[in-house]
């Protein structure tokens, strides 16, 4: 036995001098000015086109840049990109794909603070990027949730569309008129925690760094109302059928859809092929809480969180401006023009932006539509803390247990507060 | 059953062994180590560098709070101080153990089963042992959404046999917390059968047909044969699959993640899946190291009951 | 006299059986028309429980002939309303199918190899002889199983990125041809062939490594088929190991490939998905099926009289 402790310990001695050998940078090349190259982490480069895009264009303005993509896997985008940075073979330029993670990448001494570089006037999503007042990433990109509305289903069922002024009052009785008339659900409400829990944190201005989820109730209690009256496909069936909000909207399975406007462009490319049915749809701005964010002099309130670009702080000296000018042209009007004529929605808009954006062929023209992509108070769904992760997971476990009918609203409400307290622990 | 070539030294009449037996006999065993490590050691290197260097990091991640960037600091143990208070733990805890109970019994009663009924020479019974392998090599993505549907309690083919034949209220499957669970183990057993029944067939060819035959002339009948000839014969075979049926029911993960992702609440959250939403998604790697740490043992424990047990039984 | 094949306490139970007085047992020439119904019945339950252990790839086929957005509904669609083969001509046209086979077929053939073959090398010197420390190291093995891979994935990455082999094929190979699932079943294979053989064999001069070549591999066919298609197909069906690994696109496994094919950041074409699962699971079955009669090969016990 003594030999094996001593064998073990041995191992263990190698196996830390390992490691704490790969938690130091990559070796210094001497490479001041001249071409540089900067990797840059990205997924699904075949489908997703925003990368390269950029990338070609920063070329273009910087010829002795070249900026190379390297491919991660969408879903298991934030594990690979950790277990690369923690042997020491990570991208120089880190996109973040999710706010949830930003803080793990600062604390370990990842990020580089990048406060210098420049940000356009009105930029949303910047402040996901802050820790204690120092920016560690860029937003150049940021969804916001509105609601999709079918305007065939909706003239067949002899409801008016949505107008921009509707408050959930009024969409729960649309739905629930459309869904009377049998030819579709009025609604379809996909099975993520943010359907719910976004809008709930956003409409009524607090976070989930509170410990207090008592504003959560009414919310959930509308939800199940809808799913009693019919008007929407309750959680269980969109669970056991694993249906997809794209097939549900786009099949016409549903009169209405609140989504990301990622979505627009999903459903033009779906329509184009023949995927998604033909028929005529419409943004609107998501319903609000009341009426003093309701209609189109207001800023109506909804949430959305920021996909940015951060810089690893073991990049090469000689590269550190090429990566901040690269982040600053990410955030700038130019590439949100550009970003917009794919259809992705930037971070910053401005006329010029927003018509780019809908010139996208089979994109609505209306001025509602317009209104609802480019004015809007996002708040962020995921505040950018350490502890967000955690308190996540819990209230995704509090979101299955109401919409499954295994917990009353309340009970899962308190349970989800006694975990936070107790798991996480709140200051 | 393992004889040592070492048994053939001499002793004394008395028992003990004389000086010269005693070199003879460590000569030996200096042979013998050297002999079997000979045979180890292809084996043992890599398994050495690439399995028990990272694992054994891995026991001393538990003693520190390393998120994987950062330096690892050593904090004693405070990780398993904090797991034993933690409330998620527990309950991961009792759902491991839960689903562990019921899965391995029905799992080996039902791939012994088909082994014993599809290791003779009926008409296609290579395509039926084939479809009982289906299970396991059919993409997960394809059960999880097939089951479902099968459980669907409102829609599902399931229930509406359960209505048919007389239950009013038959269990909400996968979309209730007492009965998740349950429905996960019923989709489990269905997919490790084909998997173990290998297995077993492999044992099975092991029993002599002479045995049978020298059983049948006296008379015994099926079960008798089964009980005094079949399983005295698989003693082998049924500790390797229980000792390996075991650990993968401690370890299940995938199949849970893909069909509840724990829920609904928490009534499916085993402890690989509380490791992973630890370990990766709230990168706190020295917790669910610690938590990993939790799990080795209790697998070791059992493991190491099934063994001597097993020890005690052969000798 | 025949030495029996089973440990020495059971020859007792045996030994009791054979001494019991009982009635001749009744040689059945004949099947009696109850045994016949009770025959076809069999078949009956056989082909009921067949068909509901194919039923997901049954779904998973008929899924594969649909449109993406066909795929989950509700109420569930079993039988495609229109056969959509595109997908099929999609899959070997469009992806890089060939590669990502050549890959897999690769990786799980070497992966095989070396498991069993270190594997069976490894049981023979656990289960035969004895050293000190034997099962010490024996638990050790086991107790590696008893841990999730993911708990330890990341040290692991750290160690074969640091010598330079991640993002090669090597790391694959490495990481799973040394397991110590091999050796475990092995051994215990190996504890079912009497010693006895071994004996003989070593009075006749062979060498260890001369019996495990020459009496233990040839009387644990069943065991090395077994292990060999539970290698074969598990490092085939690999994902998590290639998707930490195998970043560059040439190296991706068909698994690899395939998802990231047809997904991207919102959304998977699950209808390509099952087209490329059902490529990739058939060669699998193919080496089921041939590979049968080394399953159920009887062990040789002739040599044994006399």
């Amino acid at each position: 036995m003594k030999r094996k402790f001593a064998a073990a310990a041995g191992m263990v001695a190698i196996a830390s001098l390992s490691l704490a050998a790969c938690s130091g940078g990559s070796a210094p090349e001497a490479e001041a000015d001249g071409p540089v190259t900067l990797t840059l982490s990205g997924w699904s480069l075949a489908t997703t086109p925003e990368f390269q895009v950029l990338a070609d264009a920063f070329h273009e303005q910087n010829p002795d840049v070249t900026v190379e993509l390297k491919e991660y896997d969408a879903a298991e985008y934030n594990t690979l990109v950790t277990a690369d940075l923690a042997a020491g073979v990570g991208p120089d330029i880190i996109t973040q794909k999710e706010v949830k993670f930003v803080t793990t990448f600062q604390e370990g001494g990842q990020l580089m603070d990048v406060s210098d570089v420049e940000l356009p006037e009105g930029i949303g999503g910047a402040s996901s990027y802050e820790v204690d007042g120092t920016a560690y990433g860029v937003p150049y990109r940021q969804d916001k949730w509105v609601l999709f509305y079918n305007k065939a289903l909706f003239d067949a069922a002899g409801v008016a569309y949505p107008d921009g002024s509707w408050t959930w009052a009024d969409y729960d009785e649309a739905a629930e008129q459309i869904a009377a008339t049998g030819t579709a659900k009025g609604t379809y409400q996909h099975r993520w925690q943010s359907t719910v829990q976004g809008f709930a944190s956003a409409q009524e201005d607090t976070d989930i760094l509170s410990g207090d989820y008592a504003y959560f109730a009414d919310y959930y209690e509308r939800v199940l109302a809808l799913q009693d009256a019919k008007a929407q496909v309750d959680f269980n069936t969109s669970t056991a059928n694993q249906l997809t909000y794209q097939g549900e909207f786009g099949k016409q399975s549903a009169a209405m859809l609140p989504m990301g406007t990622w979505y627009t462009a999903t459903l033009v490319s779906q329509q184009a092929a023949g995927e998604a049915d033909d028929f005529e749809w419409g943004i609107a701005p998501i319903p609000q809480l009341d009426e003093s964010t309701t209609g189109t002099d207001n800023t109506p309130v909804t949430f959305g969180d920021p996909t940015g670009f951060s810089i690893n702080a073991n990049i090469d000296g000689g590269k550190t401006q090429a990566a901040k000018d690269f982040l600053a042209f990410a955030a700038s009007l130019e590439a949100a023009e550009l970003l917009a004529e794919i259809g992705i929605t930037p971070a910053v808009a401005n006329d010029a932006v927003t018509e780019a954006y809908f010139a996208l062929e089979g994109a609505p023209t209306d001025d509602l539509s317009k209104f609802a992509w480019s004015t809007g108070d996002t708040h962020p769904e995921n505040p950018t803390s350490n502890k967000t992760a955690s308190i996540q997971n819990i209230l995704l476990d509090m979101h299955s247990a109401i919409l499954s009918g295994s917990t009353s609203v309340d009970q899962a409400i308190t349970e989800a507060e006694d975990r936070v307290a107790n798991e996480v622990g709140l200051d | 059953m393992t004889t040592a070539v070492t048994e053939k030294a001499g002793t004394t009449k008395a028992g003990r062994p004389q000086p010269s037996q005693r070199r003879r006999r460590s000569k030996l065993t200096l042979r013998n180590t050297l002999l079997g490590w000979s045979f180890i050691l292809p084996n043992f290197l890599g398994f050495a560098l690439l399995t028990l260097v990272p694992v054994v990091t891995l026991f001393y991640m538990s003693l520190t709070n390393w998120n994987i960037f950062g330096t690892a600091n050593w904090v004693g143990l405070a990780n398993f101080e904090r797991l034993l208070g933690d409330n998620s733990f527990r309950i991961s805890f009792v759902n491991t153990i839960y689903y562990a109970a019921l899965h391995i019994p029905l799992t080996i009663i039902a791939s012994l089963g088909l082994a014993l009924l599809l290791n003779n020479k009926l008409r296609g019974v290579a395509f039926f042992r084939t479809a009982a392998f289906f299970p396991y090599i059919t993409s997960i993505v394809a059960i999880a959404v097939v089951w479902n549907l099968l459980f669907s309690p409102e829609y599902g083919p399931i229930n509406e046999i359960l209505r048919a034949i007389g239950i009013a209220n038959p269990p909400g499957w996968l979309t209730s917390s007492e009965w998740a669970m349950p429905a996960v183990v019923i989709v489990s057993t269905w997919r490790d059968m084909g998997y173990y029944m290998i297995l077993f067939l492999a044992g099975l060819q092991t029993v002599p047909r002479e045995l049978y035959e020298a059983a049948r002339m006296d008379g015994a009948s099926a079960w008798q044969r089964f009980v005094n000839v079949t399983l005295p014969c698989l003693r082998p075979t049924m500790f390797f699959v229980t000792v390996m049926l075991t650990i993968n029911s401690f370890k299940i993960f995938d199949l849970i993640l893909v069909m509840t992702e724990g829920g609904p609440g928490q009534s499916t959250l085993v402890i690989s899946q509380f490791i992973y939403r630890k370990g990766f998604e709230e990168n706190q790697f020295g917790y669910a190291s610690a938590a990993a740490v939790a799990l080795f043992f209790l697998c070791i424990i059992v493991t190491i009951i099934q063994f001597f047990w097993n020890k005690r039984r052969n000798a | 006299m025949t030495n029996l094949l089973v440990p020495a306490e059971d020859r007792r139970e045996l030994r009791k059986l054979a001494a019991d007085p009982t009635p001749d047992a009744h040689r059945p020439d004949k099947k009696t028309p109850l045994q016949r119904v009770g025959r076809v019945v069999g078949y009956i339950a056989l082909i009921v429980a067949a068909a509901a252990l194919l039923l997901p790839f049954f779904w998973m086929i008929m899924s594969s002939l649909k449109t993406a957005n066909e795929v989950f509904s509700v109420p569930i669609q079993w039988v495609p309303e229109v056969f959509v083969w595109q997908n099929y001509v999609d899959i070997w046209q469009e992806s890089g199918m060939l590669t990502w086979i050549r890959n897999t077929l690769l990786l799980a053939v070497v992966v095989t190899f070396l498991q069993v073959l270190t594997g069976s090398f490894a049981a023979y010197g656990f289960s035969r002889i004895r050293f000190p420390g034997r099962d010490v190291l024996f638990l050790t093995y086991i107790g590696t199983i008893a841990v999730p891979w993911q708990s330890y994935m990341i040290p692991q990455f750290i160690l074969l990125t640091n010598v330079q082999v991640s993002n090669t094929l090597w790391a694959i190979i490495l990481i799973q041809a040394f397991g110590a699932f091999g050796v475990f079943l092995m051994k215990q294979f190996y504890e079912t062939i009497p010693e006895e053989l071994s004996e003989a064999a070593r009075l006749d001069g062979l060498s260890e490594y001369g019996i495990w070549r020459r009496i233990m591999l040839p009387l644990s066919v069943p065991a090395l088929a077994s292990l060999t298609l539970l290698t074969f197909v598990s490092t085939w069906n690999d994902y998590l190991g290639p998707l930490i690994y195998l970043r560059n696109p040439d190296l991706w496994t068909i698994q690899l490939g395939l998802k990231s094919f047809v997904s991207n950041l919102y959304d998977t074409d699950y209808a390509l998905l099952f087209a490329g699962l059902v490529i990739s699971v058939v060669p699998i079955a193919i080496i089921f099926l041939l590979g049968q009669k080394y399953f159920v090969e009887g062990i040789a016990t002739s040599g044994m009289k006399g």
